[in-house]
């Protein structure tokens, strides 16, 4: 199929979006076609300003439009306890539940040789550089529940062990969405286990 | 069990197809490239969720069709099951009376199948991948859970190589402690794994030997052994199994480095056959190695009655032609009016075994399967 290439190009940059394929794609820009022009306007200003505007935290490296990051700034919070997690989504999932009140430390990414992911590829030494000083006391690990997350997990912990600071291991729920493969007894018994120390 | 209905829809050359089964023989009769091997492979998917030629779901789909759908309905001793495995271009769907499982192991296992083909004969002479593909399906259809340690195993055995391949790109210090920590992984899972195959063996040879000595008239004992790439002092203690694979990966570390692969573990295992005492993959004749090839198979039969608590199905693709005649009449005679046994075969002449006087026919042409008697 042949479009004009201001339409064409529309559809290629919503195929970059993930879960987007061509047939989507194309009905998207049909639709973006059909909106008011204010609308498409407000639309493209969003795109660029969630660009340009959010940054990493210098501190948790979570996603924040100032830094230090809002849950950093926050001194009602628990200082003496870090979270940590693969990426941002895992911040906003634990925020809204409400629960916990300490600090986070995002890492972007888990140990995978087979993507060529080492520790210094992930956020690994900026963690340890905030356990420098003794306010930090807990470190609770959040990653993944699979081979990459645990790896990367202990891997934290090995580090850390020697300062004597207590490492707790917690399982968020169970993966989504996940095809159907030969998964995963062990992952529920453990999201059920909750914290255990590792 | 029995599979008392088998539905296809668009699945391989069968565009709809409903057939009803006996609970003895059925018999499927055809020319070759008809559709009978196929009938026998959407019985197995319908228990395994997985094709035993293919492992690419898609070709069961009929050519130039979205999805293809198979669905049984099956009755167990405590009730009726209705299976139905649906596979699209995006992936599988496995439903369990009518519920969508999201997990394998939640669906595998309901339907115990037994399926003896031709291929299987070379499961004496064929290289250990086909014995330990044996091993592991045989065991994942009486302990899913298996089927997931399995898959974990791979996952981190792929990780782990990856890394000792690319040696040298990072700092040492980092890589040992990687290398260490995959060590671990590997280790929790393969001592899970290999453990439950000294379980699995150990039990298939109380089943297979006397069946063994019953084939051949008492002249013959069959063994089975575990071959294991470490040593293992008690199988069933998993906290000692662990300190010796330990071992064996620090006692390998500098050659694993070298050759950037992981040199130990299940992946590298095998089973050990011995007739008289003689290894059979070495010494034993064509006939021997056949008749250990079908002890194994009947032995499973027994097997999984003891496990699960009722007969699975017998699936037997183009080996009944295969057996000679004493071979035969023991396959037959361990089955009758016990195991629900599909079979096929090109042709019934020469089969006079009581058994199959009272079994069903089907003619199997083109794509459709008929009841003939
Ligand atoms: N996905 C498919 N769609 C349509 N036909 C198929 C498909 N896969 C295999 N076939 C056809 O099925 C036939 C083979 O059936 P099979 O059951 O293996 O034969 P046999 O009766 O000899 O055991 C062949 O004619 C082949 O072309
Ligand atoms: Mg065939
Ligand atoms: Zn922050």
């Amino acid at each position: 199929m042949h479009y004009p290439e201001p339409i064409s190009k529309l559809i290629d940059s919503f195929m970059k979006l993930p879960g987007i394929g061509p047939k989507t794609a194309v009905r998207l820009a049909f639709f973006v076609l059909e909106m008011k022009e204010d609308d498409v306007f407000e639309f493209g200003k969003a795109l660029v300003n969630a660009k340009r505007d959010l940054t990493y935290c210098s501190n948790c490296h979570h996603i924040t439009d100032r830094d230090p990051c809002m849950i950093c700034e926050d001194t009602s919070r628990d200082q003496t306890t870090i979270c940590v997690v693969h990426d941002s989504k895992d911040v906003i999932a634990m925020e809204k539940m409400r629960e916990y009140r300490g600090l986070y430390h995002v890492l972007h990414g888990a140990i995978s040789p087979v993507e060529g992911i080492g520790p210094e590829d992930i956020k690994v030494a900026e963690l340890i550089k905030r356990l420098q000083d003794d306010t930090v006391q807990e470190l609770i690990m959040a990653t993944d529940p699979n081979i990459e997350g645990e790896a990367t997990a202990m891997y934290i912990s090995r580090l850390v062990k020697p300062t004597g600071i207590k490492i707790t291991r917690i399982a968020h729920g169970l993966p989504v969405g996940g095809d159907l493969e030969y998964a995963d007894e062990v992952t529920l018994s453990r999201a059920l286990e909750g914290r255990r120390e590792i | 069990m029995h599979l008392k209905e088998l539905q296809l829809n668009n699945y391989r050359n069968y565009k709809s197809e409903e057939v009803s089964f006996q609970d003895q023989v059925n018999v499927f009769i055809g020319e070759n490239a008809q559709g009978k091997t196929n009938i026998m492979e959407a019985i197995y998917v319908l228990g395994f969720a997985k094709s035993h030629r293919t492992p690419r779901d898609k070709e069961l789909i009929r050519w130039d069709c979205e999805y293809g759908k198979i669905e049984g309905r099956i009755q167990k001793r405590n009730g009726p099951l209705s299976l139905q495995i649906v596979i699209s271009q995006k992936g599988k769907k496995a439903k369990y009376n009518h519920i969508e499982q999201r997990r394998l192991t939640d669906y595998i296992g309901a339907l115990n199948i037994v399926m003896f083909a031709p291929e299987d004969l070379n499961l004496v002479k064929g290289s250990p991948q086909v014995r330990r593909r044996f091993i592991d399906m045989e065991i994942g259809q009486i302990s899913p859970v298996y089927l997931h340690h399995l898959s974990q195993y791979q996952k981190i055995l792929q990780q782990r190589n990856h890394l000792l391949r690319d040696l040298g790109r990072r700092r040492k210090s980092e890589q040992e402690m990687m290398l260490d920590i995959l060590t671990e992984q590997l280790v929790e899972y393969a001592v899970k794994i290999v453990s439950k195959r000294h379980q699995f063996l150990k039990m298939l040879q109380e089943w297979a030997s006397p069946i063994h000595s019953g084939i051949t008239k008492g002249k013959e004992s069959l063994e089975i052994q575990y071959k294991s790439s470490v040593q293992v002092s008690d199988s069933a203690d998993m906290t000692k199994m662990i300190e010796e694979y330990n071992d064996k990966f620090t006692k390998i570390k500098e050659k694993e480095m070298e050759r950037g692969t992981t040199m130990a573990g299940p992946h590298r295992d095998d089973l050990m056959l011995y007739v008289n005492e003689k290894d059979v993959q070495i010494y034993g004749s064509q006939g021997q190695q056949r008749t250990t090839a079908l002890s194994l198979k009947l032995a499973e039969i027994d097997l999984i009655k003891s496990e699960v608590g009722e007969y699975p199905l017998l699936l037997l693709d183009d080996v009944l032609s295969e057996l000679d005649d004493s071979r035969q009449s023991h396959l037959l005679n361990t089955i009758q009016g016990k195991v629900q046994t599909f079979v096929t075969t090109t042709s019934v002449d020469g089969i006079e075994h009581e058994t199959l006087k009272s079994a069903s026919l089907f003619n199997v042409e083109h794509g459709t399967a008929t009841l003939i008697k």
